[in-house]
């Protein structure tokens, strides 16, 4: 019998490794949440394929001594030589954001910049748990509510939950239909949501949509380097967007470069979800502190603009949920917004105003990794 | 090295919360907003810059 135990090298591998199992599981609720829900299928169903290809026994896509698997050959050239593929990502996400709600209404920028809150609380939070601060830094950037983003520090902090980071920031931003509204109602009166905005938006040049992609990447590059490919590489698809030369470059990147690469993001991440590295308590922390970073970046947002309504005359207050339309997670968290307030006044029109603070947030975001990347690198982590 | 920066000030889920690193985490959290204020005014400022000296252009 033994000549044929090549046949069951597999099963005892199973049998040996009952970890592996769990992660089939995970990665079985991943592909049921990507189809069955419908959350964030992009990136949750390559991540829950991958998280079953990369607990088989090895050395299947993972490799071993003699040899390196497609996995792992992917994870060493797309993301930990030189984080490509997130970056390229950027690209086509720049090209795919029309910044001209925010450039008619440029004070929606403060929102994106409010709504941040929550990445730096989240990491005191996760310093009080008892994660070391690289780690921490990393579990906060979930609430960038930017998967790219989130893939991008963590890798570069060379956090160890840079896994369960991508699984906890793509699955929130598809929960953020069900954590908004939750955490707008607990900071906010149904008078302050039923306020209107008037919208009347200024024109805006085809020179300043053109030039805005290139300021905005010196001013972001200057003030904090590190976040200048970050920023850079959005910038870039934005720009090409916009200089009406480029109309099938836009197309491109928009649509195959972005399909490309988001095929081979989610199954070179499940890279980090081999059972030895992901179940952990970590693990199951970094989750919960992506909730904490989500209603956290909301509430900040939200309070900001209370706060602004302080000094605002009662004509041109701010509705406080645009405010937690700064987040990055664009275009749901707009869409949310103005659900919310068709809810409570069915005349209350706030997509564009949301739009604006929600396309201000994909700038905060990447703005705010690139501050935690300049403070890390500051104290030595880097 | 400084021994204040190795306190430990308790211990935590998933270990000892050191003094340095939670004071590092809330000067993050001072410099960071602060810093991402600046960089959406200074934005804010070109584009206010920018929609009124190219508007009558166009």
């Amino acid at each position: 019998m033994n000549e044929f135990s090549f046949l069951t090298d597999g099963v005892q591998y199973v049998a040996e490794n009952p970890n592996v199992l769990v992660m089939w599981l995970i990665g079985g609720v991943l592909i049921w949440l990507a189809i069955k829900k419908n959350y964030e299928p992009a990136l949750l169903l390559p991540m829950g394929f991958g998280a079953i290809l990369v607990n088989l026994p090895l050395p299947g896509v993972i490799g071993d001594e003699s040899s390196t698997g497609i996995v792992s050959w992917l994870f060493e050239v797309g993301i930990e030589a030189s984080e490509a593929f997130p970056l390229l990502l950027f690209v086509g996400i720049g090209a795919m954001i029309d910044f001209g709600p925010l450039l008619s209404n440029p004070k929606m920028l403060l929102f994106g910049g409010a709504a941040q809150f929550g990445i730096f609380l989240t990491v005191t939070v996760a310093v009080l748990l008892g994660f070391p601060l690289v780690d921490a830094m990393s579990a906060g950037v979930i609430g960038a509510a930017d998967g790219p983003t989130a893939i991008y520090v963590s890798r570069v902090l060379n956090s160890a939950y840079m896994g369960a980071i991508a699984v906890a920031a793509y699955s929130y931003m598809a929960l953020v239909p069900i954590i908004q509204p939750f955490a707008i109602k607990l900071v906010t009166t149904k008078k302050e949501r039923m306020i209107r905005m008037p919208y009347n938006p200024a024109s805006v040049s085809r020179t300043t949509k053109i030039l805005f992609p290139i300021i905005v990447t010196l001013i972001a590059g200057l003030i904090s380097p590190q976040s200048a490919q970050l920023v850079g590489f959005l910038m870039f698809g934005n720009l090409i967007r916009e200089c009406g030369r480029l109309e099938s470059l836009s197309q491109t990147a928009q649509g195959p470069l972005a399909n490309l690469i988001t095929i081979f993001l989610g199954i070179t991440i499940a890279f980090q979800m081999q059972a030895d590295q992901f179940l952990n308590w970590g693990t199951l922390l970094v989750m919960a502190l992506g909730l904490v970073a989500f209603i956290f970046d909301t509430i900040g947002g939200v309070l900001f603009a209370k706060l602004l309504n302080l000094f605002l005359p009662k004509d041109r207050k701010i509705n406080p949920m645009v405010g937690g339309a700064g987040i990055s997670a664009f275009p749901m968290s707009a869409r949310v917004i103005q659900k919310m307030a068709l809810k409570e006044d069915n005349q209350n029109h706030l997509l564009m105003h949301a739009v604006g603070a929600n396309v201000a947030g994909q700038i905060g975001s990447v703005v705010a990794g690139g501050i935690i990347l300049s403070f890390a690198q500051s104290l030595g982590m880097m | 090295m400084d021994l204040m920066t190795l306190t430990v000030l308790f211990r935590s889920v998933l270990g000892d919360v050191q003094s340095e690193d939670l004071w590092s985490s809330l000067e993050l959290m001072g410099k960071g907003m602060i810093g991402i204020f600046v960089v959406m005014l200074l934005i804010a400022l070109v584009i206010l810059i920018l929609n009124k000296t190219t508007k009558n252009k166009e």
